[in-house]
């Protein structure tokens, strides 16, 4: 068949910045899937990648953004790393009934019309971590994160469930965003010596935090991670080399990790940035292909009308079905730990499908 | 004192929206289903079913006293505001007909979730000050009462203090409240003298 429809399709990741190993994950995977549609010789279409790199600064993501949209007639966009710069963009995609595919793990209640969300919200990634860590290390646990509302919503979270399982909270400290000051988060953990620390830092933070306590547990065994673990639900392998030694024995949750079979294409991605990415860019194509015109549906009249039983969004809440992996790093490489199927993203944690965590009982002597 | 407000519990609440078909509807309607509720819709008359909503959302531009099945300022959920003009008309009478939080129109993308969150806390702290404000008045009312049993209590040889704290000690045995022990007190006198039948208010 001959490609007759030149599509074009919006990347917005910033390519420098706190994030950036992030945003290149996940260019790489929306770059990989639009080069694999444009190989399929079965499909009507052809995907340009029309790219703008707002380098981090997020007040330049709605003018990107809209010159995307308007400038260079295309519809969809796959981008955005930061909640901040995706709530910036929304306005911008009401006005010109553009649709954001939104690739990385986030702190849930959002389900705009205009986005669609294919990496995992908490009920995918924070409560079956928590549901599962707190058992086997113990229900006492220290908050971090940054100052940002990704760190915020999932320490709420966290505090929220961790009490409900008759737990602890030692200690809930942030970081200014892009600070690696971490003594005193290190200082207090190492006081009050909790069963696990949820590290909900970004970027350097984070790598300042990871080093600092594997030299922590150096000299103090109780902060090796087979006695106090670093959970985290936004770490994967593309921020591996960044943490170097310091990532070994981190778990993480995940709706993927490298090796591990996903989807039916079984192919294998770098992370799961990488392949959320990826699905993003070929569930567009799976909505596009022999549609001429479909290109310039809004997203709710393009699911509406083509997303049928193949479809991976949820009409409702614009979520996919994931599974959720909880893995360690051992020897450098994600080991997968426990496997969850078909688990629904609930943004707003009403569906019900949610894991109430067990209570902890103790002996009482 | 800080209350935490209420987040899990969404799930399947119920909500009513009266307002006449329109776009502003169906924004509202997606959004709040992908939050997890039942929507309805009504215009311009509500039956009882309203009573059974967890929520109202009201039309503030056309909406009027006796579109409501309930006494105007008292309805029995948290009610928003669909404000279109904010003319302070209409504001006013968004406030008596006992909004608890309110909604711009056009209703686009966003907005619902926080409004449900806001009206229901301001719903419940309504609540729980009104049923405040009713009990404290009702133990105003009884000073009299709390006089009349104390001085029941020392005309049998005890000094006032003393019969005070008689009083209270038999609100503790008894569970209930000073005032309601007074009332004990009074009304056992009162049928003893012959009156009305016994009052427990406990």
């Amino acid at each position: 068949m001959t490609k007759t429809r030149r599509i074009g399709l919006g990347i917005l990741y910033s390519l420098s910045g706190n994030y950036s190993l992030i945003s290149e994950a996940c260019r790489t995977g929306a770059l990989s899937a639009i080069a694999a549609i444009n190989a399929e010789p079965d499909l009507d279409l052809q995907f340009t990648a029309v790219e703008r790199d707002p380098k981090g600064n997020v007040d330049l993501y709605g003018p990107m953004c809209e010159e995307i949209l308007r400038d260079c007639g295309a519809n969809h966009v796959v981008g955005c790393v930061t909640s901040w710069s995706r709530k910036e963009v929304i306005p911008t995609l009401e006005k010109h009934g553009g649709s954001l595919w939104y690739a990385v793990p986030y702190e849930g209640f959002e389900a705009s019309d205009h986005v669609v969300y294919t990496h995992a919200c908490p009920n995918q990634h924070l409560l079956p971590l928590l549901n599962w860590a707190l058992p086997q290390f113990g229900p006492r646990g220290f908050l971090t994160g940054s100052n940002y509302i990704w760190g915020w919503e999932m320490n709420r979270l966290a505090r929220e469930r961790i009490t409900l399982a008759g737990g602890e909270v030692l200690g809930e400290r942030y970081l200014p965003l892009g600070s690696t000051e971490i003594d005193r988060m290190i200082d207090e953990i190492q006081m009050t010596r909790p069963d696990f620390v949820l590290n909900s830092l970004i970027g350097p933070s984070s790598y300042a935090f990871m080093q600092a306590y594997r030299v922590l547990g150096l000299t103090d065994q109780h902060f090796r991670p087979k006695r106090c673990p670093i959970l985290s639900c936004n770490l994967t392998e593309c921020e591996l080399p960044a943490l170097g030694a310091a990532a070994e024995g981190l778990i993480a949750a995940g709706p993927y990790f490298r090796g591990v079979p996903a989807g039916p294409r079984k192919r294998d991605f770098g992370s799961s940035h990488e392949a959320a990415a990826f699905a993003s860019v070929m569930e567009i194509a799976r909505l596009l292909a022999h549609r001429p015109g479909a290109e310039h549906f809004t997203l709710a009249k393009l699911l509406a009308e083509y997303s049928g039983a193949a479809g991976i969004i949820d009409l409702e809440t614009h979520h996919t079905v994931l599974p959720v992996i909880i893995a360690q790093v051992r020897d450098g490489v994600f080991q997968p730990l426990k496997r969850l199927e078909n688990v629904a993203g609930d943004p707003y944690l009403t569906r019900g499908r949610n894991f109430p965590t067990a209570p902890i009982l103790r002996v009482v002597s | 004192m800080k209350r935490p407000i209420r987040i899990q519990n969404l799930g399947g609440a119920q909500a009513l929206i009266l307002h006449r078909p329109h776009p502003t509807v169906a924004a509202l309607t997606r959004q709040l289903a992908a939050i997890g509720l039942e929507v309805m819709q009504a215009w311009p008359e509500v039956g009882a079913q309203a009573l059974a909503m967890d929520f109202v959302f009201f039309d503030a531009d056309m909406g009027h006293d006796e579109m409501f099945p309930w006494p105007i300022r008292q309805p029995p959920m948290p009610m928003i505001a669909l404000i279109g003009s904010e003319a302070p008309g209409r504001i006013e009478w968004s406030l008596q007909a006992g909004a608890h939080a309110q909604l711009l129109k056009p209703v686009g993308d966003n907005g619902a979730y926080s409004a449900l969150l806001i009206a229901r806390d301001a719903f419940d702290a309504q609540k729980s000050l009104s049923a405040e404000i009713a009990d404290l008045r009702r133990r105003l009312n009884e000073r009299q009462t709390v006089v009349r049993a104390v001085t029941l209590l020392s005309a049998r040889g005890k000094t006032e203090a003393e019969a005070y704290a008689q009083l209270r000690q038999m609100a503790m045995a008894w569970r209930i409240s000073f005032e309601d022990a007074a009332g004990r007190i009074v009304g056992g006198s009162d049928s003893e003298g012959g009156g009305g039948g016994k009052r427990d208010r406990g």
